[in-house]
């Protein structure tokens, strides 16, 4: 089992730090996926984090200039590591304005994720900064709690409004309330609702549009546009997906499960992020 | 006591106040024919601060005409009166200190634009003088940096940490974050930052060594070299002998006292070993039993007059200590501040047990890890 | 009630309509009082008058003039009702109240009277959020009783030179104490801490002080805790006047400019904390 990888590009870097720091502001520990291609952040819906999910992909080939992989095996050539995302962001905050950053999967008194950063310097001689972020190795019999979930069958899936305003719409209202009805229609239509013995608040937003999705999602073809699927959700959930995007993504929608769960999908150019919010009665 | 600061050196008075308020919880004032002297003393007494403002750093600098005029009074008081220090840059024209011995009352006067006149009158008590023995001068190694390069390397580690070692060689410097083996950080993060000598403006290193000690007072020195523009020195020997972090120019000097942990704590530390002997041999709470001053830093607190105290051997540090903290102070200790910091006694009884010669061992092995690629690394499930 | 107000069409059930283009103009002035939940909010031809009390001893009022807003219609003399200013203030930000210039959320706030909520409608690019407060009966505001004729002392300072004094005032001093005198010290201000005293001292002739009239020297104390709160007010405000009765009650007025550069008034009345010989 090996990994080593390389990023001399500051533009990259600062894009994997943005990537890094969006989890960091989501879970205080998740599953790291190597693989060829691919660097997965994973979070199974335990019920330890309330039921909540997530699944963030990204092309490696789009990050890094050098990416050497060996996985368990050559029958499954990928690793899985539990991390705690902080470390790799706090680590990446300190490579700010690196010449280059090594990542590599070291072996210490424990396992570790080395990552060493050179950095400019009064001098010739570069400064070197080494941080290992220790992880647990995930072995091969549990990684079936980190496969990319399924696209649930939704009932009504929406393009969210720009995230800026949904997040000041959702901040004002977790002042208010603990928890917050999401509803939305075929025709463009969402709603944030709160209600409490104090007040109650709605906001709506329009002419949102539909993803097309194909042929395949049946039950939301035969549906009536103008039919409210909703799901109340815990509003810190909402709000900590809120907080943690750091980049306007080129599309962002959300799939609702009527009564059941919330799937948000924000999608850029090469990483995507998967969110899903359990319903709660 | 009557002196006059005006301009840029407010803001230099009131950062040095800052710095001191992130030692300890009181402010030790000392005006001299030398100058005005401001001191500060951690709790467990593991680290001492000391400004020396010389009468050229004021308009006008009056020294009591008796040399026996020593106060202390609580740090927080005296920040409230240099709290907002944009107000200062951006009000302050004139700072007037005075000491009025017959009220116990020291009053601080800033002369602000529009004719707005701030009095606060502070009271202290009297006390015996602090200074801690120490000589710079002789320490085998010296480091001197710009306060950028020490702020742009404290970047690297989290606010939350407490520790940091130094490590020496003939041409590099390496910081390493120190973790306590317990079961809590047996998994955090390490970082380690090498720097070359060629950064450091001062670099004579008479011994490679490894040094920890607390980083919370370098942050403070730091806030005041920034502002200062002044480069910081570092003096330093074995671990277990106290490093010394100092700035200073034509017309100011400080110097930060700080301990380090003894070479067996350290070594302990860096082989990840569970088994603490040493310390479970001791009682951990028992402030009087911590034999800290003789090698570490040593309190005067006698009648004495000046801090011209001689350095004793450690080997008297039994007999030395009783003679070092006068009986008040104990009282106080005990008493009224908080208990002190159990891993800061477990760290100076580290640093009373034998040294072992260990330390080239270590600088080794972490050039080592510097070194690690990905080649050596083997499999870890 | 007589019926003074033409009934406007769509708006027949509300006795009160009010609407702004600029919600801020209206959230600024009231964050300058939010220091208790409960507000009473009195409607009159004149514009809004919102009060806040505290322990009987301090009083805050905001006063939006009626020209301030684009609609102010009153179906009857007086409305009166009382809301939760802090559910209120987080409504009237949803949108998260932007600076940027342009950009601003309009507000349309309308009331059915006795047991009915008070509704709001706010619009920001295209984006329409309703709230429905609950309200409750109004309470009975306070009469400081404090009448310009038994004025002693009266100071005009612009605000920046008190929010200074104000952010750097000693809290561990259970009260303020304030002087003011046709003669030194003119006017001060005074804390006693647990470390120490601080004097805090205007001269009459500061380009800061805008207009010094005191008759008498009069030296009053007031609660630190009912005293803080009136910060919020100093920080949006461009200056103050600050006046004391014969019975030592004190009167604190902002003048706060709004975005669109009008002008509104922020009040409060504190009572003394004790007498102090006048000095």
């Amino acid at each position: 089992m090996k990994f080593r990888a390389k990023i001399n590009d500051v533009g990259c870097l600062n894009h994997f730090t943005r990537v890094v720091n969006t989890i960091t502001k989501l879970t205080k520990t998740c599953v790291v996926r190597l693989t060829v291609d691919n660097i997965f952040f994973v979070l199974s819906g335990k019920v330890a984090n309330g039921g909540v999910s997530m699944w963030c992909e990204l092309l490696q080939v789009n990050f890094f200039d050098e990416y050497q992989l060996e996985g368990v095996s050559e029958d499954a050539n990928e690793i899985c590591l539990e991390v705690n995302p902080e470390n790799l962001s706090r680590a990446l905050k300190t490579a700010q304005n690196a010449k280059s950053v090594k990542i590599k999967l070291t072996k210490k008194h424990y396992p570790c994720l080395t990552l060493a950063a050179e950095l400019p310097s009064l001098s010739s001689i570069s400064r070197v900064v080494t941080h290992d972020i220790p992880v647990d190795v995930i072995p091969r019999r549990l990684w079936h709690d980190f496969k990319e979930p399924s696209m649930p069958d939704f009932d009504v899936s929406i393009y969210l409004p720009p995230l800026k305003t949904m997040k000041s719409v959702v901040d004002r209202m977790k002042n208010l309330s603990n928890y917050l009805v999401v509803e939305a229609n075929l025709s463009g239509e969402m709603n944030l609702k709160i209600e409490t013995d104090l007040v109650s608040v709605t906001t709506h937003f329009k002419d949102l549009g539909n993803p097309p999705w194909g042929a395949s999602q049946s039950q939301s073809q035969s549906r009536d546009v103008e039919a409210m699927a909703h799901a109340r959700v815990d509003i810190r959930k909402l709000q900590q997906f809120l907080m943690g995007q750091q980049v306007n993504p080129t599309k962002s929608m959300c799939n609702i499960v009527d009564k059941r769960i919330i799937h948000l999908i924000l999608l850029q150019e090469d990483v995507s992020l998967q969110y899903f919010i359990p319903a709660v009665a | 006591m009557d002196c006059v600061a005006t301009g840029g050196n407010v803001k230099v008075l009131a950062k040095a106040i800052h710095s001191l308020s992130r030692i300890g919880e009181e402010l030790y004032l000392e005006p001299t024919e030398d100058g005005l002297t401001l001191r500060a003393v951690n709790s467990s007494r593991s680290a001492f601060a000391c400004f020396l403002m010389t009468p050229l750093f004021f308009q006008r600098y009056q020294a009591p005409p008796d040399q026996a005029l020593r106060c202390k009074m609580p740090i927080k008081s005296v920040q409230t009166v240099f709290r907002s220090l944009s107000s200062l840059e951006r009000s302050v024209e004139k700072c007037r200190i005075e000491m009025n011995t017959e009220q116990s009352r020291l009053r601080i006067t800033l002369h602000c634009k529009h004719g707005l006149l701030k009095t606060h009158n502070l009271s202290f008590q009297d006390c015996e003088s602090l200074q801690a023995v120490f000589d710079k001068d002789s320490c085998t190694n010296m480091l001197r940096a710009q306060p950028r390069l020490w702020v742009d390397t404290v970047l690297h580690f989290p606010p939350s940490l407490e520790e940091v070692s130094v490590s020496v060689s003939s041409d590099r410097v390496w910081l390493r974050n120190h973790v306590e083996d317990d079961a809590d950080s047996s998994k955090a993060m390490m970082t380690e930052l090498c720097l070359s000598s060629e950064e450091f403006d001062h670099f004579a290193i008479g011994s490679q060594t490894s040094i920890t000690f607390c980083l919370k007072e370098l942050r403070g020195l730091l806030v005041f070299a920034e502002t200062a523009g002044l480069p910081i020195s570092m003096y330093f020997d074995e671990p277990g002998s106290p490093v010394v972090l100092s700035v200073s120019d034509s017309v100011l000097e400080a110097n930060f006292v700080l301990a380090t942990l003894s070479e067996d704590a350290h070594q302990r530390n860096h082989n990840n070993n569970k088994a603490d002997g040493p310390r479970a041999g001791l009682p951990p709470d028992d402030f009087m039993c911590d034999d800290i001053d003789s090698y570490l830093i040593a309190m005067e607190t006698s009648d004495l007059a000046g801090p011209s105290y001689e350095p004793q051997p450690q080997s008297s540090s039994t007999n030395h200590k009783s003679r070092l903290l006068s009986e008040e102070e104990d009282e106080e200790e005990e008493s009224v501040e908080r208990p002190p910091n159990k891993k800061f006694c477990s760290l100076f009884f580290g640093s009373v047990l034998p040294a072992s010669s260990q330390l080239t061992n270590q600088t080794v092995q972490s050039q080592e890890v510097l070194a690690s690629d990905s080649e050596d690394e083997r499999q870890s499930d | 009630m007589p019926l003074s107000t033409q009934p406007q069409s769509g708006n027949d059930e509300y006795v009160l309509v009010a609407s702004l283009d600029n919600v801020r103009n209206l959230s600024n002035i009231l964050k300058a009082i939010s220091f208790k939940d409960h507000a009473i909010f009195n409607a009159t031809q004149n514009g809004l008058k919102v009060t806040v009390e505290e322990s009987k001893c301090l009083q805050a009022n905001a006063f939006i003039q009626a020209e301030i807003f684009q609609e102010f219609t009153l179906k009857e003399d007086v409305v009166g009702f009382q809301v939760n200013l802090t559910v209120l203030l987080d409504c009237l930000t949803i949108f998260g109240g932007s600076t940027v210039p342009g950009v601003s959320t309009a507000l349309r706030m309308c009331y059915n009277g006795y047991g009915y909520p008070l509704t709001l409608f706010l619009e920001e690019g295209g984006v329409v959020t309703v709230c429905k407060i609950n309200t409750q009966e109004p309470e009975e505001p306070l009469d400081f009783d404090f009448c310009s004729t038994n004025v002693t002392n009266k100071v005009i300072l612009q605000s920046d030179s008190l929010k200074e004094a104000f952010s750097e005032l000693d809290m561990t001093s259970e009260i303020l104490q304030l002087t003011m005198s046709p003669s030194h010290p003119y006017f001060r201000l005074s804390t006693f801490g647990n470390s120490g005293n601080a004097h805090y001292d205007y001269p009459k002739d500061s380009d800061m002080m805008e207009l010094f009239q005191c008759t008498k020297t009069q030296t009053n104390r007031y609660k630190m805790s009912l005293l803080k709160p009136s910060t919020k007010a100093l920080a949006l405000s461009c200056k103050v006047s600050v006046r004391t009765d014969t019975r030592g009650f004190l009167s604190l007025q902002y003048l706060v400019r709004n975005d669109d550069g009008q002008i509104c008034f922020v009040e409060y009345y504190c009572s003394p904390d004790e007498e102090v010989d006048e000095e």
